[in-house]
C-alpha cells in the first residue's frame, strides 16, 4: 500500500509528466479524479492477495474447484456486501469494479475492459516489471527467510518511475523508467532471478510443496474440514481456513498413523521430505522437450506412483517489456538501454525425487537407465502431440507451481 | 513471418497468433483479450519465455532504439525435425499467416487484429458499426483508417476460407 502510494505519486507528479503523455493520458490532467484513483490503488493494493489459501500458492490448482482462483476469491471479497459498505463509506466513496480491476490486473481480470490509465494503474501493483507486489515479496521474503539475494534499492526504482510511450512514437502508454534508474531496473530484475533460483524454486522448497499438497488432499477428501473435498468457496468458509487449522492438522496427522495424510504430514514434521533424483539438464532437452518428465514417469514405473514426485515450476519471463526514457527525451526499450537486462534468460527448471528409502537403489537405476528413457520418450513425442487435445498449447504444458502473485 | 519481412517482435507474434488461432481455427489454446496494441494473450507471453527458457528462441536487438526481435536458435531447427505430423499439419495456415501479416507493422497490426476481434468475438456485421467500435476501443485510431481496416479484414476472412481447418 505504501509503496503503490509512492508509485503513484512519481507518476502523476506534473514535472514527471510530459506534454506527449498528457496527449495519451488526459486523465493525468483530471487534478479532481486523482485523489479518487489513489484511494482506489491504496485499496487495491491492500485487498490485492485477500483471497490466498492457507499457505498461498501451494495447493492453489488441485484443491480449489475448477474455474477457481485465490484472484478469484479476491474478487469475490472486494466485490461483497460487507465490503461494499466499507467502499461506499469512504471519502468519495470506492467503486468495487475499479478496485478489483487494480489489484487484479487484465490478466487475471479478463472479463472487464480496461481503459489506458486502469492499465497503468494495475501494472503499479500487478506489473511484470515494476509492479510493487513483486518489489514487495521479493524485499520481504528475503528478509524473512535470511537471505540478502531479493534486496535492491527499490526507493530510488520508484522515484524513477515514469509514464512513457510504449516505444519511441507509440500511442500506448506504459509504466517506464527514467535512465537514472536503470540500475535499480536491473538489480530488481538480479534480486528476482536470484530469488527463484535460489529460494522459491529450490528443490527441497518445491518437494515440502508436494508433501503438503498430498497432506491437504488427503485431509480435506476425507472430509475432515469439507466434504467436497476442496477448499471452500463461500466467504465464510475461506476466512475459517487458516495456516493455523492446517499446522493443527498437520501435528496431529504426522503423529496418527489412522490419520488422513499421515505420511505426508510425517515427511513435514520430521523434515524427513523426499529426495532429489533428477534435475534437468539442458543437454537432456535436446532429446525430449520434458525429460524430467520421462524421467518421472519411467520412475513411477520402477517404482510405484507413492515413491515419486514430479515438478515443473513455472518459468520466470525476464521483464524487459518496459520504456526507459534517456537524457536526451529519446525513448528506447529496456533491451537497448540495459546490457545486463538483455543477457538475462528465462530458466527452465525440472526435478525429479525420489522416497528417501529408496534413494541408493534409484540412483542407480537411473544411471543404468537415463539414456534408453530420453531416447525412448523422444521418439515417441509427435504421436504423443498429435493425440493430445488442441485445447492445450502446442508446445509444453506446465504445471502452475507456486508462481507468486 | 521473418522470411517474409516480419520485424518479429512480441507484438508481431502476438497478432499472427491470434489470427492464426481464431482466424484459421488452428487451436494453440492461448487466450486472447483486448489490451496492448489489441488482441493479446498473457499465456502466449508466458510461452514465449517457456521458449526462451527451453533454448528455442533467443530475444535479439536488431536495431538500437527498437524493440527486440525473437530469432529462432539452431536447436528449434532440430526440435521441429521431432515433429514431422505437427509441423506438417499446421504448415499452410502458418504459411497464409505469414504471407498476409508479414510485413506489417505494429500499428497496422494493432488496426487489423482489433478490428478482426471485433468482427469475430463482438460479431458486429456492419463496416460502420464496426469502425466506429474500432475507434471507441482505440482513440488514436482515425474514423477513415477504421473504415479501411474494417473492410481489409473482411477481405482477410474471404481469402483465408480454403485455409481454414473448417473447410478442408
Amino acid at each position: 500500500m505504501e509503496l503503490a502510494s509512492r508509485a503513484f505519486e512519481v507518476i502523476t507528479k506534473p514535472a514527471n509528466v510530459t506534454d506527449e503523455v498528457k496527449g495519451l493520458l488526459p486523465d493525468l490532467g483530471n487534478a479532481d479524479a486523482l485523489p479518487y484513483w489513489k484511494h482506489v490503488l491504496r485499496m487495491a493494493a491492500l485487498c490485492h492477495d485477500i483471497g490466498h489459501l492457507p499457505f498461498s500458492h501451494a495447493a492453489e490448482e488441485e484443491l480449489l474447484p475448477k474455474g477457481w482462483t485465490h484472484e478469484r476469491l479476491s474478487r469475490l471479497l472486494i466485490e461483497s456486501e460487507e465490503m461494499r459498505e466499507i467502499w461506499d463509506n469512504m471519502v468519495p466513496p470506492l467503486k468495487p469494479k475499479h478496485i478489483v480491476k487494480l489489484a487484479l490486473g487484465a490478466r487475471k481480470a479478463k472479463d472487464l475492459q480496461f481503459s489506458r490509465w486502469e492499465t497503468i494503474l494495475s501494472e503499479i501493483i500487478v506489473g511484470d516489471a515494476f509492479g510493487v507486489d513483486r518489489v514487495d515479496y521479493l524485499l520481504r521474503d528475503s528478509h524473512h527467510t535470511g537471505v540478502a539475494y531479493g534486496k535492491f534499492d527499490h526507493y530510488r526504482l520508484i522515484d524513477e518511475l515514469r509514464i512513457l510511450p510504449s516505444f519511441e512514437g507509440s500511442t500506448e502508454p506504459s509504466l517506464g523508467i527514467n535512465g537514472g534508474g536503470i540500475y535499480s531496473a536491473e538489480a530488481l530484475a538480479l534480486a528476482r532471478y536470484f530469488m527463484f533460483s535460489q529460494v522459491y524454486y529450490h528443490p527441497i522448497r518445491l518437494i515440502y510443496d508436494h508433501h503438503l499438497r498430498d497432506f491437504l488432499t488427503a485431509w480435506l477428501s476425507k472430509g475432515t474440514l469439507l466434504p467436497e473435498g476442496t477448499f471452500p468457496i463461500d466467504i465464510e468458509g475461506h476466512l475459517r481456513t487458516t495456516d493455523d487449522e492446517v499446522n493443527a492438522a498437520l501435528r496431529i496427522a504426522a503423529s496418527d498413523p489412522e490419520y488422513p495424510g499421515h505420511i505426508s504430514a510425517r515427511c513435514i514434521m520430521r523434515h524427513c521430505h523426499f529426495k532429489r533424483l533428477y534435475e534437468r539438464d539442458p543437454q537432456d532437452a535436446k532429446l525430449n522437450s520434458e525429460p524430467g518428465a520421462a524421467i518421472a514417469m519411467a520412475a513411477k514405473r520402477e517404482f510405484g506412483a507413492n515413491a515419486v514426485r514430479y515438478s515443473k515450476p513455472k518459468v520466470k519471463n525476464v521483464a524487459i517489456d518496459f520504456p526507459v526514457c534517456g537524457p536526451d527525451g529519446r525513448v528506447q526499450p529496456a533491451i537497448s538501454a540495459s546490457e545486463t537486462l538483455s543477457k538475462l534468460q528465462p530458466t527452465a527448471m525440472e526435478f525429479v525425487f525420489i522416497d528417501p528409502e529408496l534413494k541408493a537403489k534409484a540412483k542407480s537405476w537411473l544411471d543404468r537407465n537415463r539414456e534408453k528413457i530420453l531416447a525412448a520418450a523422444g521418439e515417441q513425442e509427435d504421436e504423443e502431440h498429435e493425440t493430445q487435445p488442441k485445447s492445450s498449447n502446442t508446445h509444453v504444458v506446465e504445471p502452475r507451481n507456486a508462481e507468486k502473485g | 513471418m521473418q522470411r517474409r519481412g516480419s520485424w518479429c517482435g512480441e507484438t508481431h507474434i502476438q497478432k499472427a497468433t491470434f489470427f492464426l488461432q481464431d482466424l484459421l481455427g488452428v487451436d494453440a489454446g492461448f487466450d486472447f483479450i483486448l489490451y496492448r496494441h489489441g488482441p493479446f494473450s498473457f499465456d502466449l507471453r508466458d510461452e514465449l519465455s517457456s521458449m526462451q527458457a527451453d533454448g528455442l528462441l533467443e530475444l535479439a536487438v536488431k536495431r538500437e532504439g527498437y524493440g527486440p526481435t525473437y530469432v529462432p536458435t539452431q536447436f528449434s531447427e532440430m526440435f521441429l525435425e521431432r515433429f514431422p505430423k505437427t509441423t506438417a499439419r499446421y504448415m499452410k495456415q502458418i504459411r497464409f499467416i505469414a504471407d498476409e501479416l508479414g510485413d506489417k507493422g505494429v500499428a497496422e497490426l494493432e488496426r487489423l487484429a482489433t478490428a478482426f476481434f471485433i468482427a469475430h468475438r463482438e460479431r458486429i456485421a456492419s463496416v460502420a458499426l464496426r469502425a466506429q467500435r474500432l475507434v471507441e476501443l482505440k482513440p488514436h485510431i482515425s474514423l477513415p483508417d477504421a473504415r479501411f481496416a474494417c473492410q481489409q479484414v473482411d477481405s482477410l476472412i474471404e481469402r483465408a476460407r480454403p485455409f481454414s481447418p473448417r473447410e478442408e
